[in-house]
């Protein structure tokens, strides 16, 4: 086990590594850059490459990558072409948004997603599992901002129960905890079902297999049954699905941050791809890819924990 | 003494047939009573009844009485049924590699079955103390590497004792074992014999289910007869099942005899040495050189845990992690999934546990049907027509082949995946204790199928097996393994009148079951054996 965690962790250092290399050459390959934008329609082409020499974009890509690994490795991911200040403030700003709204989805996704799936897949074919089956699926398939809209029109606009949008919330939005539920109830909405479905196919066949029949019959009283032999087992898929969820959610949500006017890293990110604000959209897309990387890292590993039988595959 | 279990009248009822009827049997504690029938009779049904338990579709009716407590009632299963289950009476299943979750530590759930039934067992140590008294008495080591291993890291044969262990770390008043012999080499059938006179010894109510008549005549004092969900007969073993002087399986025509290493060799593996897992650490074969001859059988013996089946998965080209050199007529075969369609064909693998192999939504003749399709390129109708002939001749019956894997059983599906491998004609068979659920009848249906077969289309044999009559019967050469090495081979008469190995000796000194039980404790070379972590 420690000997498959280093060798996967070796491997998501490698990966990160060639991550950098393909986001910087993406971004090198977008068209125009911060000098295009920076200057209106009326800026003559001279004007143009001086301000390139100034900020250094004239350079070739591999002395530019040198330099921008090197600011990585230092902690120094750059200054933003467009504000001026450094990139680390823009992905803290919304970083944060986004981690929090995240964090809250999936403290309430797991369980949540794990009762439905356990209740579903031990209750298969019963009246409960259809109702529920019907209930999620039906929410999964209705596209996030038609969900959102009739929510805010609903919450917002009829009962007035809830804020509609984070505008005006500036950096205080941590401190008013009813922003978070309708965009909650969104993203919620779509990834419970996913999840659930998993764990109730992973119960389901948890459930008839031999070795769960074999403690129910040395006397393992039904709970303990279920939480310790069964789910173990029926949650293997499960945790690859939340991988999948976790990196989707901190990825930002574009629809759900533009409905309600979230500063996460979706909006920032379009902002910036907008400005050609290369430097900040390349760190970015490199923490999004890493936060991605470490979370499939996370899966994996509690994967083998759960099905150690993967080790004599191959 | 007061019996632990008393049945009467025990009656199931599935629709309109009866699976059991009228079924009365006590078993009393400090001996082992036997249940011995047929495959089909209505054993495992009985068994289950005595935990209150029955297949869905199944009705209980009768009385069950276990220690005081009903379980079965003239209107079923009683409430107070699963009280009974590990605290009184603990089953122990026909295929163990089943009963054992996959994703927890050996030691870590028996700690918890200890803490749900023992008393004083909510503390850690005292738990952690039973455990490793029933890892013992099972006959496993109880150090910290064993309890923390999963049960995918043990041989067929130690995984049977990790769920004897479950059973035992219980506590219960009585044991119900399930053909606990299937898939055992001679030595560990012969330790488990003793296991068997220890436990009755030390006071507990063994109920023994099994075909092995051997093993019951050794262990048990009283056995009860069923066929057909009745009872036909109960007594003292010595008076039911009296020890048959000639060997139980008749010999079929004795097959082609070639010359000893004559015949062009169909499988070869040179120098042969596996491993567990990445890196080559967990060495499970070393240098193996097996060769089957064309229309040859070549058998493997050994006991568990000494790289039998890991040897039979490199040459079916499912263990990958092997170096050495594996031939089919001189070609050499690559791992599974490099193999042509044809090379596919030539091999064909029969295994032990066959359960999972079958999908549960289509039925089983369509499933063996389907190799001659993929493989051989018949139309579905004419592939469905020669399973049926090959079905039909291990002793199926056109019912059982409309039916789904769930509702057959263990003996009935080993014949099905035999079929299926048949269906290929493949070049070479590799049979991995085929016959293990499989009762007399059964066993002589595939040994004449596997004997027709060497003489109607030279197909090459090799048997893996722990039941040395029918190694006799089948094979010419012999390959003796022991700890992932060849201790022994060669002509099959030769190795077994002169064995050169002490391996093969204890072998042979242990596969009379009644003569050996009598002389009792297993060697402690055996211990050593089975002790050995086996990756």
């Amino acid at each position: 086990m420690l000997r498959y965690a280093l060798r996967r962790g070796g491997w998501t250092v490698v990966q990160l590594a060639v991550l950098s290399v393909v986001v910087f050459l993406l971004t090198d390959l977008l068209p125009g850059d911060a000098a295009t934008v920076d200057f209106n329609e009326q800026a003559g082409l001279d004007q143009v490459a001086q301000l390139r020499e100034q900020m250094g974009l004239d350079r070739p890509a591999a002395e530019r990558f040198a330099d921008w690994a090197h600011g990585l490795l230092t902690g120094d991911l750059g200054t933003s072409l467009v504000g001026g200040g450094p990139v680390s403030g823009v992905l803290a700003r919304s970083v944060t948004a986004t981690a929090a709204l995240a964090a809250v989805t999936l403290l309430l996704l797991v369980p949540l997603a794990v009762v439905i799936g356990l209740v579903t897949g031990l209750r298969a074919g019963s009246r409960t599992d259809r109702v529920v089956s019907a209930v999620t699926l039906t929410l999964t398939s209705v596209p996030d901002f038609v969900l959102a809209l009739l929510l805010v029109a609903l919450f917002s606009l009829r009962l007035g129960w809830l804020p509609s949008t984070w505008v005006g919330a500036d950096d205080l939005w941590w401190q008013r905890p009813e922003l978070f539920v309708l965009p909650v109830a969104v993203l919620l909405a779509r990834t419970v079902c996913v999840l659930s479905r998993q764990i109730r196919a992973g119960t389901l066949t948890s459930l008839n297999a031999g070795y769960t029949v074999q403690a129910r019959r040395l006397g393992v009283p039904p709970v303990r049954l279920v939480l310790r032999h069964l789910l173990p087992n029926a949650a293997v898929p499960g945790v690859q699905e939340l991988a999948r969820t976790g990196d989707h959610l901190l990825g930002g949500v574009l629809v759900v941050e533009a409905v309600f006017a979230v500063p996460g890293t979706a909006t920032a990110l379009v902002e910036a791809v907008q400005n050609r604000d290369v430097p900040t959209v390349q760190a970015l897309t490199l923490t999004l890819a890493a936060v991605a990387c470490l979370l499939n890292l996370a899966a994996d590993l509690v994967s083998r924990r759960l099905a150690p039988r993967t080790e004599v595959l191959r | 003494m007061e019996p632990v279990i008393e049945v009467r009248g025990l009656t199931a009822r599935a629709g309109t047939a009866v699976l059991l009827d009228r079924v009365g049997l006590t078993v009393a504690p400090g001996e082992v009573t036997a249940l011995v029938g047929p495959s089909g009779s209505g054993k495992t049904t009985a068994a289950l009844a005595l935990l209150g338990e029955s297949a869905t579709g199944v009705r209980l009716s009768g009385e069950v009485e276990v220690a005081g407590t009903t379980v079965v009632s003239a209107d079923g299963p009683a409430r107070l049924a699963p009280s009974v289950r590990g605290r009184v009476v603990a089953y122990m299943p026909q295929h163990p590699a089943h009963a054992l979750n996959p994703a927890r530590r050996t030691g870590s759930v028996l700690a918890e079955l200890a803490r749900l039934h023992r008393p004083g067992g909510g503390r850690r140590p005292a738990a952690a103390g039973y455990a490793a008294e029933a890892l013992r008495t099972a006959g496993l080591p109880d150090d910290l590497a064993t309890r923390r291993r999963f049960p995918h890291q043990f041989s067929g044969g130690q995984r049977q004792r990790v769920a004897l262990a479950q059973v035992l770390v219980c506590g219960p008043r009585a044991v119900v074992l399930d053909e606990p012999s299937t898939g055992l080499d001679t030595v560990a059938r012969l330790r488990l014999a003793g296991e068997l006179t220890r436990l009755a010894a030390d006071g507990i109510a063994v109920l023994l289910l099994s075909h092995d008549h051997d093993l019951v005549r050794a262990v048990a004092t009283r056995t009860v007869l069923m066929d057909r969900g009745r009872v036909t007969a109960e007594g003292r073993t010595a008076d039911l099942l009296p020890a048959r002087p000639a060997a139980p399986v008749p010999a079929p025509a004795p097959g082609p005899a070639p010359s000893p290493g004559g015949g062009r060799a169909a499988l070869h593996a040179r120098d042969l040495s596996a491993w567990l897992r990445p890196g080559r650490r967990g060495e499970v074969l070393r240098d193996v050189t097996v060769r089957v001859p064309e229309a040859g059988c070549t058998a493997v013996v050994g006991p568990s845990g000494s790289g039998k089946t890991v040897l039979a998965r490199c040459l079916a080209g499912l263990h990958e992690r092997h170096d050495g050199q594996v031939s089919l007529f001189g070609e050499p075969l690559p791992v599974l999934r490099h193999r042509t369609p044809r090379q596919i064909r030539g091999v064909q693998y029969v295994w032990q546990e066959v359960r999972n192999s079958f999908d549960e939504r289509r039925t089983v003749l369509e499933q063996v049907a389907r190799t001659a399709v993929r493989l051989r390129g018949l139309s579905p109708r004419e592939a469905e027509r020669r399973a049926m002939r090959v079905w039909e001749r291990l002793g199926l019956s056109s019912e059982h082949a409309a039916r789904h894997a769930g509702s057959l059983s263990g003996g009935e599906l080993q014949r099905a995946a035999l079929a299926r491998a048949l269906l290929a004609e493949p070049a070479v068979l590799i049979c991995d204790e085929i016959t293990t659920a499989l009762d007399e009848v059964s066993t002589r249906a595939v040994t004449e199928e596997i004997t027709r077969l060497r003489e109607g289309s030279g197909t090459a044999v090799l048997w893996i097996g722990h039941d040395l009559r029918l190694v006799e019967l089948l094979a010419d050469d012999l390959v003796v393994l022991d700890a992932g090495t060849v201790v022994d081979h060669g002509d099959r008469r030769a190795v077994l009148s002169s064995p050169r190995s002490e391996t093969t000796r204890l072998l042979l000194r242990s596969r009379h079951l009644g003569a050996a039980a009598a002389g009792g404790t297993p060697t402690p070379y055996d211990l050593r054996r089975e002790g050995q972590p086996h990756s």
